[in-house]
C-alpha cells in the first residue's frame, strides 16, 4: 500500500529506486547526499539532452539526404522552367548553369555545405532565396498550426475527461463517436464541407485566405479535427487508468470534492501521455497544414512546398522540408524534456 | 490546471486576433482569383498565364490583341516593315511610367535588348537569336534589326517586350524590380502579400484615360471548389479554371454566371513516327484518326467543353485554313486501312498521357484507347506526373508510339505551333516530313502575309495527309463571373481589367 503523503507518480513497486531516491532528496533538499544527487541528476539531464540533440542532428542529416535523393530522382526542373519550345542547346545550357549535370554526390555536398550556412540557394522560379520564401510564410503556418492545436485541446481535454468520468453514459458515447468520426474524416473532405456549410450556405465565415479571426476558424477546425479526436481518446483512456488507481480512492475517502480529485489529483498524472501525444500532434498538424493550406488558400509554408514540388523547385522544397522537420525535431526534444519533468523516471531510461 | 486552461484561452484569443483585417470586396475593387500566385513582377522573366494576367494591368506593350484577338496598336502609333530584317516603330508621345519617367524609344531599346541577351537568363527567350539590335532614330522612333527575316515580329510584340523604366530599373536593380514593379499600364502596383493577395490601384494619368474600376485585387486559390465558393460568397468577381461539373453550380443562385471561351490551348494526340512500329506507317495513323470518335468523347468526357480541330491551329490563328476538316469517324474504313497496312488482327499500342495537367486528360486517353479497341488495336494508357512527363518523355523523345500533349500558342501565328512541334529534329518534334519542313522554313522566312497564308494552307493539307496527330481539340476555358461585373471571357486567357466595368 502506498503512503498518502507521497507523490503519486512515484510508486513503491517502481523498479526505478535510484531515481525515486534522487527525487526524494531533491524535494526535501536536506542532506549532503541530496546535493550529490542534484549534481548527479544535473549531469544525467545534460547527458540526456546532449544525446537527444545528437540524435536530432542525425535525424536532420538523414532527412536532408532523403529529400535530396527523392527530389533528384524525379528529374530536374529544366522542362518546367524553360519555354516549351526552347532549343535543345538552351535546355542543355540551362542544365549546365544550374549545376544539374554534376554527379549527384557533388550536388548533395554543395547543398549540404550551403545548409550549414543557412543558404538553401535561390528559388528557380521566384527570384529570391529559398529560405526567405519559407521564412516569410512561416508565421502563417505557425498561426494556423497553433490555432488548430488550441481548438483541438480546448475540446479534446474536457471531452476526454467527461467521457472518462461518465464512462458508458450517453455523453461518453457521443464524445467517442465524435472522436471516431473526427479521426476518420479526411482533411480535404472536411475542409470542403466546412466551406460549403459555413461559408457558402450560412455565410458565417469567409471561404479562404488569411485575415482576421474569421479567416482562421474554419481552417483551424479542419486541421485540428484529427488531433482533437486522437487527443480526446488518449485523454479518456489515460484518465480511466488513473481513476482506477488506489490513491484516487484514498483522495475521495479523504472527503475531497470531486472537482478537486479530478482536476488536482487525477489530471496531472493522466496528462503525461497526453503531453507526448500533443507533441506528436504538432508534427501531424505541421504536415497536415499542407493540405489545409491548399484547400483554404492559406498563405503558408505547406502551400509553398506543394507548388515547389510541382515545379521541381528543389531549393524551396529542401528549405521547406528542412525547416518543418527541424521544428518537428525541436518539438519532440522539448516534449521529451517536459516529460522528464513530469515523469523523472524517463531521464536515465 | 485551471491556470493552464486559462493560459490556453488567452493564447487562443491572442492567436485568433492576430493578422491583418479582413479585406472584403468593396464597390471599387474587382477581385480576380487564379489558381496560383505569379512568381515574379518582372514582365520579362516568366512564362505563366497567371503572371501575364497581372502584368497586362501594370505594363503595356507596343501592340495588343483586342477582345476578338485582332492585332491593334497600344504604345505604338504606327509601324512598318522597312526591309526583310528591319521593323520600324513610331510610339505615342506623352506615355509615362507610374513614377513619372517618360516612355521613349530608349526604354524599348533597353527592354528589347535585355530580352535578346541570353546572359540575362530570362525565362522569355522569344527574342534570343532573333534581335540583332535596336536602333533609336529619335525619342519616339526606333528600328528593330533582326538576324533573319522575322515575319511574326508584330504578333510577338503584342505579348512580349514591355518597356521598363530605365532610371528606376538601373538604380534599383532587377531583384528589387521583381517585387516592386513600375510600368506604363492602367494600374499601379500597391502591395504584394505572397500567396495571399496582390493589390493594384488605378493609374489616373493613363494615356488611354483613367480606368473605370479603381482597384484590382488578385488572389490565388489553388483548389477549384474553394474558388467557386469564393465566387458564391461574393468574395471574388472572376474565378478562373472552373471544372465543368462545378460550372453547373454557378448559375444556381443568380449571384454569378459562367463565361466560356474556346481556349488558345490545343490538346492533341501525337505520334512518334521516327521510331519503328505500326505508327510509322501513314495508313495506320490515318486508321487511328478515323477510328476514334472524338465528337462523342468531347461530349462525354469534357461535357461538350471542347471544339474539334482539323489542323493544329484554331480559327483565331494566322494561317488557319477552314477548308481542312478533321477525319470523319469511320471504324470500317479504319479496319480496312489497318488490313492494308498488314495489321488485319490489330496490334498492341500504348498511349502516354499526363494526368491532371489538362481537363480530364487521363479519362480522354482511356476513352481513346476504348475506341481503338473497337478497330482491333489493343491500346493501353500510361499516365505520368507532369514534370516527369516533360523531362523524361517529351524532352527525352521517349513517348513513342503516341502521346497526349497541349499547346497554347498565344502569338496566334501558325509558325509557333507547327514549327516547334512538327519540324524535323526539334525538341518537341517526333515526326519527320521533308515536304512539311520545307513549308515551315518558307513560312518563317517570308515577309508577305498573303504568301504566308498560302504556305500554311498547303502545310495544313500535308498535315492532314501525313497525320502527325490523330486528333486535336480546343479546350474551353470556363470562368465564373460575379453578376455585378461587365466582362466576357477571351480566347487568349487574359483578363484585361481596363476593359471591365461594374454594372450600375
Amino acid at each position: 500500500m502506498m503512503s498518502i503523503n507521497r507523490d503519486p507518480c512515484i510508486q513503491a513497486e517502481s523498479p526505478f529506486q535510484k531515481e525515486i531516491f534522487v527525487l526524494q532528496n531533491l524535494l526535501r533538499n536536506q542532506t549532503f547526499s541530496a546535493f550529490e544527487s542534484i549534481e548527479e541528476s544535473g549531469r544525467s539531464v545534460k547527458v540526456y539532452i546532449f544525446r537527444r540533440l545528437f540524435h536530432s542532428i542525425l535525424v536532420l542529416v538523414g532527412i536532408s539526404m532523403v529529400v535530396f535523393i527523392i527530389l533528384h530522382l524525379t528529374g530536374d526542373p529544366a522542362a518546367l522552367m524553360m519555354p516549351m519550345d526552347a532549343t535543345p542547346e538552351q535546355v542543355a545550357q540551362f542544365r549546365k548553369e544550374m549545376g544539374f549535370t554534376d554527379p549527384l554526390p557533388v550536388q548533395y555536398w554543395r547543398f549540404f555545405k550551403g545548409t550549414l550556412r543557412g543558404d538553401f540557394g535561390n528559388s528557380f522560379r521566384h527570384s529570391q532565396p529559398a529560405l526567405s520564401l519559407v521564412l516569410e510564410r512561416m508565421p502563417a503556418t505557425i498561426q494556423l498550426t497553433f490555432a488548430a492545436l488550441i481548438i483541438a485541446l480546448m475540446i479534446a481535454i474536457p471531452a476526454g475527461i467527461v467521457s472518462a468520468i461518465r464512462r458508458n453514459s450517453i455523453l461518453d458515447h457521443i464524445g467517442m463517436t465524435g472522436a471516431l468520426l473526427g479521426q476518420s474524416m479526411p482533411v480535404f473532405w472536411l475542409g470542403i464541407m466546412l466551406i460549403l456549410i459555413f461559408s457558402v450556405t450560412l455565410r458565417w465565415f469567409p471561404s479562404s485566405g488569411r485575415g482576421g479571426i474569421q479567416h482562421l476558424i474554419l481552417p483551424a477546425i479542419a486541421l485540428g479535427m484529427f488531433s482533437m479526436a486522437r487527443t480526446a481518446r488518449v485523454m479518456r483512456s489515460s484518465m480511466l487508468e488513473v481513476l482506477g488507481q488506489e490513491y484516487m480512492t484514498t483522495a475521495k475517502a479523504k472527503g475531497l470534492a470531486p472537482p478537486v480529485v479530478i482536476l488536482k489529483h487525477a489530471l496531472k498524472n493522466a496528462a503525461i501521455p497526453v503531453v507526448t501525444v500533443v507533441g506528436m500532434e504538432l508534427g501531424t498538424l505541421l504536415g497536415g497544414a499542407v493540405i489545409t493550406e491548399t484547400i483554404f488558400a492559406w498563405p503558408g509554408v505547406g502551400r509553398l512546398a506543394i507548388q515547389a514540388i510541382y515545379n521541381r523547385d528543389y531549393p524551396v522544397v529542401q528549405a521547406a522540408v528542412f525547416i518543418l522537420a527541424s521544428i518537428f525535431v525541436l518539438i519532440n526534444l522539448m516534449v521529451d524534456l517536459i516529460y522528464t519533468y513530469l515523469d523523472p523516471r524517463v531521464r536515465l531510461g | 490546471m485551471k491556470k493552464g486552461f486559462l493560459m490556453l484561452v488567452i493564447l487562443a484569443l491572442v492567436l485568433f486576433s492576430f493578422g491583418p483585417a479582413f479585406t472584403a470586396t468593396d464597390k471599387d475593387t474587382v477581385v480576380i482569383v487564379q489558381g496560383v500566385d505569379p512568381t515574379t513582377m518582372d514582365p520579362h522573366n516568366h512564362m505563366e498565364t497567371p503572371a501575364w494576367n497581372l502584368h497586362i494591368q501594370l505594363f503595356d506593350t507596343l501592340l495588343r490583341r483586342d477582345s476578338n484577338i485582332k492585332l491593334d496598336k497600344l504604345i505604338a502609333e504606327s509601324y512598318r516593315i522597312v526591309n526583310d530584317k528591319t521593323w520600324e516603330f513610331k510610339i505615342r508621345k506623352g506615355v509615362k511610367f507610374h513614377n513619372g519617367e517618360d516612355c521613349t524609344a530608349a526604354n524599348f531599346k533597353f527592354s528589347l535588348e535585355r530580352m535578346a541577351d541570353p546572359k540575362n537568363k530570362l525565362r522569355q527567350t522569344a527574342f534570343q537569336g532573333v534581335i540583332e539590335n535596336v536602333e533609336v532614330l529619335d525619342d519616339y522612333t526606333f528600328r528593330i534589326h533582326t538576324k533573319k527575316p522575322y515575319p511574326v515580329m508584330d504578333a510577338i510584340l503584342a505579348i512580349y517586350g514591355q518597356p521598363l523604366p530605365l532610371k528606376y530599373f538601373q538604380e534599383k536593380g532587377p531583384e528589387h524590380f521583381a517585387s516592386n514593379p513600375i510600368g506604363t499600364g492602367p494600374y499601379k502596383f500597391v502591395r504584394w502579400v505572397k500567396d495571399d493577395y496582390i493589390l493594384l490601384e488605378a493609374n489616373e494619368n493613363y494615356f488611354r484615360g483613367a480606368p473605370k474600376i479603381k482597384k484590382v485585387m488578385f488572389r490565388p486559390i489553388p483548389e477549384a471548389t474553394t474558388r467557386v465558393a469564393a465566387l458564391q460568397t461574393q468574395e471574388a468577381d472572376i474565378v478562373t479554371n472552373i471544372p465543368p461539373h462545378l460550372a453547373q453550380m454557378m448559375d444556381s443562385k443568380g449571384r454569378s454566371f459562367v463565361s466560356k471561351a474556346p481556349s488558345v490551348r490545343v490538346i492533341f494526340m501525337a505520334f512518334d513516327t521516327t521510331k519503328p512500329g505500326p505508327q510509322a506507317d501513314k495508313r495506320v495513323r490515318q486508321a487511328i484518326a478515323m477510328g476514334v470518335n472524338m465528337e462523342t468523347n468531347i461530349k462525354k468526357i469534357l461535357d461538350g467543353n471542347g471544339i474539334r480541330l482539323g489542323s493544329p491551329l484554331t480559327e483565331k490563328h494566322f494561317g488557319y485554313d477552314p477548308s481542312v476538316k478533321p477525319y470523319d469517324y469511320n471504324p470500317e474504313k479504319a479496319k480496312q486501312l489497318l488490313a492494308e497496312a498488314g495489321y488485319p488482327n490489330g496490334f498492341d499500342f500504348v498511349i502516354n498521357s499526363p494526368t491532371g495537367r489538362y481537363l480530364n486528360d487521363k479519362e480522354m486517353a482511356e476513352a481513346v484507347a476504348g475506341d481503338l479497341g473497337k478497330i482491333g488495336i489493343r491500346a493501353t494508357v500510361k499516365t505520368f506526373e507532369w514534370g516527369h512527363y516533360m523531362n523524361t518523355m517529351m524532352y527525352g523523345h521517349n513517348a513513342s508510339p503516341a502521346y497526349i500533349l497541349g499547346w497554347g500558342n498565344t502569338s496566334f501565328d501558325a509558325d509557333f505551333t507547327i514549327n516547334p512541334l512538327m519540324r524535323t529534329g526539334l525538341l518537341l518534334s517526333n515526326v519527320s516530313f521533308p515536304k512539311l519542313d520545307a513549308l515551315i522554313d518558307e513560312g518563317i522566312s517570308t515577309m508577305d502575309p498573303k504568301k504566308r497564308l498560302k504556305i500554311y494552307s498547303d502545310a495544313a493539307k500535308v498535315i492532314k495527309d501525313e497525320v502527325p496527330w490523330a486528333w486535336a481539340y480546343q479546350q474551353m476555358d470556363i470562368y465564373g463571373v460575379s453578376e455585378r461585373l461587365n466582362w466576357k471571357a477571351r480566347t487568349d486567357e487574359l483578363m484585361v481589367v481596363f476593359d471591365m466595368s461594374f454594372k450600375k
